[in-house]
């Protein structure tokens, strides 16, 4: 479905990290009352929300939307593991385009921290089960080194994007990971061992955090919000995996990496773009290695070329495709339920020319890429008119 | 003959392995095969993902197979008091019927080489107050084959 008739109103963030001694709830009223306000609305003018997390909490989506008041308003809950917050913004999208919503609201927020300390993954993954053995991190190793062996990919490709990112979080107010000096490919290879070939500083902290962000017809936001960069949403995609022979079953993380590359295709089509109209990027870098998959996988070089792009640093800020330039899950940080949502809040912030430091140079086009559990994938592409 | 009596084996969670009596025999898997179509599944299904036909059928596959990839994971094996530094392998394994099995390996880091044949075996995880051993299905380098 082409949306385009789509634009974002308001977007706001709450900086990621651990937030001891603060709830869910009080998060994703900061990250709710920060896009109201950058939208110039409040709830009255919201007709439908929809609210993402991954902790396993019945009906805290309607709860959180209760902190901005009681309105009556329809409120659907949306998960779909890391994929959640982008897969919110994509139903408050089609809220909007069926004409059913005028303004609809997508907010994410989790505090993954204390799922971290509980020893939980996420919701139906248990101590007496066959698929909790494997940790997510075991499976991305998993692909890393077949990579390695097909590609003759080195560690240092891993650790070069990994550093990268944390070197674009540490020009992002809201990111987890601020570093206080330049970090190098060096460090990032001498950090603690996690699962062959990856290390801790190539993987995403378990943050907490919210994000938000409200759409509305495009009349609308000219109305309300004169003189600002129109943000169109062009197209979002969602997909499940298809069958593959080899399919892997069992696991927390499965699934094909096709599935990416199919999901992109569909988002590329329905706004009538490619790749190469992309001037920035961002991808689901829970671990660095898959951050080079996807460089292939969302069309950005010709498969067996993402190690070139890296080497030439074509996706840092200042190169021709800039890739997660709020430092992506690996130094903004990974929540969960908000993180999709953190891109979205990144790439408006970018499209609107407000990125102050680490600014993509006359950026007009943005895409947004998660999947969530390996079994899920969703891709949004958002212009600048 | 009398033969040592082998602690009774329970698996991790119920519908995916064998535990055979013997304990020097191998476990396997429990599949299916599409009616319809052939291909084969781990673990079962009713519906073929492939061609959606209904009723597959029954079949145990494995024990053996070649790795595809794996990684040595540097954190204790979930289940087990094992120290950080000690770390388990985990690896994807093909079978010849078809399915990619993804599981913990046996065997020390550097064991390990892509394309290896593999051969299934059960590992104990714990055991329960009423004296059974908690198991689960992993894969190690198979001597059978190793030179051939």
């Amino acid at each position: 479905m082409k949306l385009g008739d789509v634009a974002v109103l308001g977007v706001g963030q709450v900086r990621f990290g651990v937030h001891r001694g603060r709830t869910s709830l009080e998060l994703a009223r900061e990250a709710g009352v920060l896009a109201l306000a950058d939208a110039g609305i409040d709830l009255r003018s919201v007709n439908e929300a929809f609210v993402g997390y991954i902790q396993p909490a019945p009906m805290l989506g309607i709860r959180a939307m209760k902190e901005f008041g009681l309105t009556g308003l329809p409120v659907t809950h949306v998960e779909n593991a890391s994929a959640t917050g982008l897969v919110a913004f994509r139903e408050a999208a089609h809220a909007v385009a069926s004409g059913r919503a005028p303004v609809a609201l997508a907010l994410g927020f989790d505090k993954m921290s204390e799922l971290a300390r509980g020893g939980q993954a996420g919701r139906g993954i248990g101590r007496d089960s066959i698929d909790s053995v494997i940790l997510p991190a075991a499976y991305f190793a998993l692909w890393a080194t077949r990579r390695m062996h097909e590609r003759g990919t080195k560690p240092e490709h891993f650790a070069k994007i990994a550093a990268k990112n944390w070197n674009h979080g540490a020009l992002c107010p809201v990111a987890d990971r601020q570093a206080d000096h330049r970090v190098t490919a060096e460090e990032v290879l001498a950090s603690a061992k996690i699962a062959e070939p990856l290390t801790a500083m190539m993987a995403c902290p378990a943050d907490d955090g919210a994000a938000c962000a409200i759409l509305a017809a495009p009349e609308l936001v000219r109305t309300l919000r004169p003189g600002r960069p129109l943000v169109r949403v062009l197209a979002s995609a969602l997909q499940t995996e298809t069958y593959t022979p080899g399919h892997t079953f069992v696991g927390p993380v499965v699934g094909p990496a096709t599935m990416s590359r199919d999901t992109a295709q569909e988002a590329y089509r329905d706004a009538g773009l490619g790749p190469e109209d992309v001037d920035l990027a961002f991808c689901h870098d829970a671990f660095a290695n898959e951050e080079l998959e996807y460089y292939e996988l969302l069309g950005f070089c010709a498969e067996g070329e993402a190690e070139k792009l890296v080497e030439e640093e074509q996706t840092s800020l200042g190169g021709r495709i800039p890739f997660n330039t709020d430092g992506g899950l690996i130094a903004r940080g990974h929540p969960g339920g908000p993180t999709g949502l953190a891109q979205i809040h990144e790439l408006v912030v970018q499209l609107r020319g407000e990125a102050g430091r680490r600014q993509v140079e006359d950026a007009r086009v943005g895409l947004a890429h998660l999947v969530g559990g390996g079994s899920v994938c969703t891709v949004s592409l958002l212009a600048r008119d | 003959m009398p033969e040592p009596v082998p602690r009774r084996r329970t698996p991790i969670e119920p519908g995916f392995f064998t535990i055979p009596d013997d304990p020097a025999e191998p476990p396997r898997l429990l599949g299916s095969r599409c009616r319809a179509c052939g291909e084969h599944f781990f673990p079962r299904r009713v519906v073929c993902a492939r061609c959606l036909a209904q009723g597959c059928e029954d079949v145990l596959l494995g024990p053996r197979g070649t790795l595809w990839t794996f990684t040595w994971v540097h954190v204790p094996f979930f289940g087990q008091k094992k120290s950080a530094a000690a770390g388990y392998g985990v690896g994807q394994v093909d079978l010849p019927e078809g399915p990619r099995i993804q599981a913990a390996l046996s065997g020390a880091q550097g064991d390990f080489a892509i394309g290896m044949p593999m051969t299934l075996e059960l590992e104990t995880l714990r055991e329960t107050p009423e004296g059974e051993h908690v198991v689960i299905h992993r894969f190690r380098p198979d001597p059978a084959k190793e030179g051939a």
